[in-house]
């Protein structure tokens, strides 16, 4: 088999959520046989940046890694500071930075349904979960101040308090969004139209996952138990009663399912932690000025889209000698790769947001059919169209 | 004023372009469309082709591999068009000043019409900003 | 598991293999533990591990500048038990062994170190460029110590620019 490279340009986004990020496609007639991914278009050089900045200063860096899993790295990024300089925050704290990585996991899956139905050709449902992740996005103002990049967590605890006033008009506000996201689950999983565009498709099996190293909900479709709640607690995570969601079809519905029932489960741990936060207070003194003591640490977090690692370097003084960041999706890349092998071109765009990527395929797409031996390019319309007219035969 | 302006004003195609930005100012662009905001009514659409479009939407700091691309894009759209550049990032780099990988804004790239601020800038501001951009436009 | 658990798994490695080649043991808290491994016996340690204790998962894999001499960690782990293995990797002969073909999820990691390092990884099916530009000049590592912003920006733009540059 030969390969002919060729640099494919990166077009136009399309309207839902892209990032940029190519592919290179090897195919034979309808299947796709061998993909290479090329990333690196929005590398920044937040790491190197961060060895010249305090420890309070790179905390408005690593919020704006990602703007979805922005909670998650600062949830990191503190831990694995306070680890090494042996910090202890208070328990309030806790609490309030529990609360904020389950709300932003809310926000992040209802997201990602819209956007996986609007891959599917179902922009009516696209529509209505939008529209009810607007009550998350509400709620994420009044806690915070802010829609995305909420900066809650500092160094030492958490910057803005719950006020108890507010509590029923909360709880309120998370029973709506259960009740919704329940009706969704029962959409996705008997509405004929979507299991045929989901049951199959990008399949992968548990041996396969556990090779590749997949983590997050990607990997616990495939029914791999990898939750880093339960396996290496950290904050409050080994008080709170809470189930660990994990389906064996390895395919599209797999994730869909898994995703739906984790907002499920959030809600349930929201409201947990507004009935127990207990009293006291939310930080605890922390100069930007302050030397850190020699020593490294490494701070391993569920994000919404897999297994997050900060791991920190200090030596002696108030600036990080090394940080280094490892996003969910790049590990997760290996095993996107397989579930493409084999599927048709017209599943590409669902396959590739089943991941839940931090990056989305891009416009155009160059194929090369190596029995016919001719390459073409396609813009994005011309993939919906064809994946329409495909599926409606 | 003439029908041909009378009809760019009121049915402004966008096409939108994520040039190394971390999502948040593009899920708020996308939250546009959503019932809640709505930009559909204003005649604006949010299109997939460079070649469709009038106003283009960019986010993002740039970092070098995709300053290219944004060249290009910007040269496939057809005549008379706008740039509009949401978020601190597109306007000087934002919090990325003086990171190694990153051109400090999306003007020293291509010529830019508005600038709007904020990080990221709510939904309401990006209509606001796109609709005083049609108003000053200078059709 | 308990710290005692995870204690008792990095003397059984300790014992296997010598003192020699691991060294610096820690074990600062429970489901973390470091050491040092001599880079020749990189890929009998993590052979070993995978198949006597299950550390099927590759998490990630970091370079450091470490100014003597370059670290590539190799953080594995096995159901929460994350154990980080450094290797010192002399700078006048920046390479290590490949373990793709150990743990088939590594292939984006060393070429990310590759490229943001100078580390080669030897015996890696496809070692390209991953996260810098296509017209990157060569040699120019970004996170190694010597390089700072200005000196990088001269030596791919040709000119030193920003705001603290008249």
């Amino acid at each position: 088999m030969s390969e002919r490279e060729f640099v494919i340009p990166i077009g136009p986004q399309h309207p839902a959520l892209k990032e940029p990020e190519s592919f290179l496609f090897t195919v034979d007639g309808e299947v796709v046989v061998d993909v290479e991914p090329r990333i690196g278009y929005n590398h920044r050089g937040i790491e190197k940046a961060m060895e010249s900045r305090n420890y309070i200063q790179n905390l408005y860096l690593t919020e704006r890694v990602c703007g979805i899993c922005s909670n998650a790295h600062q949830t990191a990024y503190t831990g694995a500071v306070e680890e090494v300089g042996g910090i202890e925050i208070p328990e309030r704290a806790k609490y309030v930075r529990v609360f904020m990585q389950e709300l932003e996991r809310i926000h992040s899956h209802l997201l990602w349904l819209g956007v996986a139905a609007h891959e599917i050709g179902f922009d009516t449902m696209f529509y209505y979960v939008w529209r009810d992740r607007e009550v998350v996005m509400d709620l994420l103002e009044e806690v915070s101040g802010n829609r995305c990049n909420y900066a809650m967590a500092t160094v030492g605890g958490v910057r803005r308090d719950l006020p108890r006033d507010k509590y029923p008009k909360w709880h309120k506000m998370l029973d709506k969004l259960a009740e919704r996201t329940n009706y969704y689950i029962k959409v996705a999983s008997t509405e004929k139209t979507i299991l045929e565009r989901a049951v199959g498709v990008g399949y992968l099996g548990k041996e396969d996952m556990i090779r590749l190293s997949g983590s997050g909900p990607n990997a616990r479709s495939s029914g791999v138990p990898c939750d880093i709640r339960k396996l290496t607690p950290y904050l409050i995570y080994d008080e709170i009663p809470f189930e660990q969601i994990v389906v064996d079809n390895g395919d599209v519905l797999g994730q869909v399912l898994v995703r739906t029932l984790e907002v499920v489960e959030a809600v349930k741990i929201c409201k947990w932690v507004l009935d127990n936060i207990p009293e006291g207070e939310i930080a605890v003194k922390f100069n930007p000025l302050q030397r850190l003591p020699e020593g490294e640490a490494v701070y391993l977090v569920e994000a919404q889209r897999g297994e997050l690692i900060h791991y920190t370097i200090s030596d002696g003084r108030n600036m990080p000698y090394r940080h280094k960041i490892r996003a969910p999706t790049l590990g997760n890349i290996p095993s996107l790769v397989e579930r493409l092998k084999g599927g048709y071109i017209a599943d590409i765009p669902i396959t590739i947001a089943g991941i839940d990527p931090c990056f989305s395929c891009t416009d155009r797409m160059a194929f090369y059919d190596e029995g016919k031996d001719k390459t073409w390019t396609w813009t994005e319309g011309e993939l919906s169209r064809y994946r329409k007219e495909w599926y409606s035969r | 004023m003439s029908i041909l302006t009378w009809a760019r004003t009121h049915s402004p195609w966008l096409i939108h372009f994520n040039a190394g930005a971390c999502n948040a100012c593009d899920i708020e662009v996308v939250a546009t469309l959503t019932p809640r905001f709505d930009v559909e009514r204003f005649g604006a659409l949010i299109k997939g082709s460079p070649r469709h479009a009038d106003v283009m939407v960019v986010s993002g700091s740039v970092p070098r591999k995709i300053r290219d691309r944004l060249k290009r894009i910007y040269e496939q759209m057809p005549a008379p068009k706008f740039v509009v550049a949401v978020g601190s990032c597109a306007i000087s780099g934002g919090v990325f000043q003086d990171c190694y990988n990153v051109m400090e804004g999306v003007d020293k790239i291509i010529p830019v019409d508005a600038y709007i601020p904020g990080c990221p800038p709510k939904p309401e501001a990006i209509l606001d900003g796109v609709v005083k951009l049609l108003m000053s436009a200078g059709y | 598991m308990s710290i005692e658990e995870h204690i008792k798994i990095v003397e059984d490695l300790v014992k296997e293999f010598g003192e020699e080649n691991i060294y610096n043991t820690k074990v600062p808290r429970a489901y973390r533990a470091f050491a040092h491994v001599k880079r020749e016996k990189l890929r009998d340690i993590v052979r070993y591990l995978k198949e006597e204790h299950g550390f099927v998962h590759i998490t990630t894999i970091s370079g450091v500048d470490m100014r003597e001499n370059y670290e590539v960690v190799y953080h594995l782990r096995s159901e929460g038990f994350s154990f980080s293995l450094k290797v010192p990797v002399p700078k006048d002969d920046p390479k290590v062994p490949s373990i793709v073909d150990i743990m088939n999820g590594a292939v984006l990691y060393e070429r990310e170190v590759n490229d943001l390092l100078g580390v080669f990884p030897e015996g890696h099916p496809d070692p390209k460029r991953l996260i810098l530009a296509y017209d990157w000049p060569e040699g120019v590592h970004p996170l190694r110590k010597e390089w700072d912003i200005q000196t990088i920006r001269e030596k791919v733009d040709g000119k030193r620019w920003g705001k603290d540059v008249e």
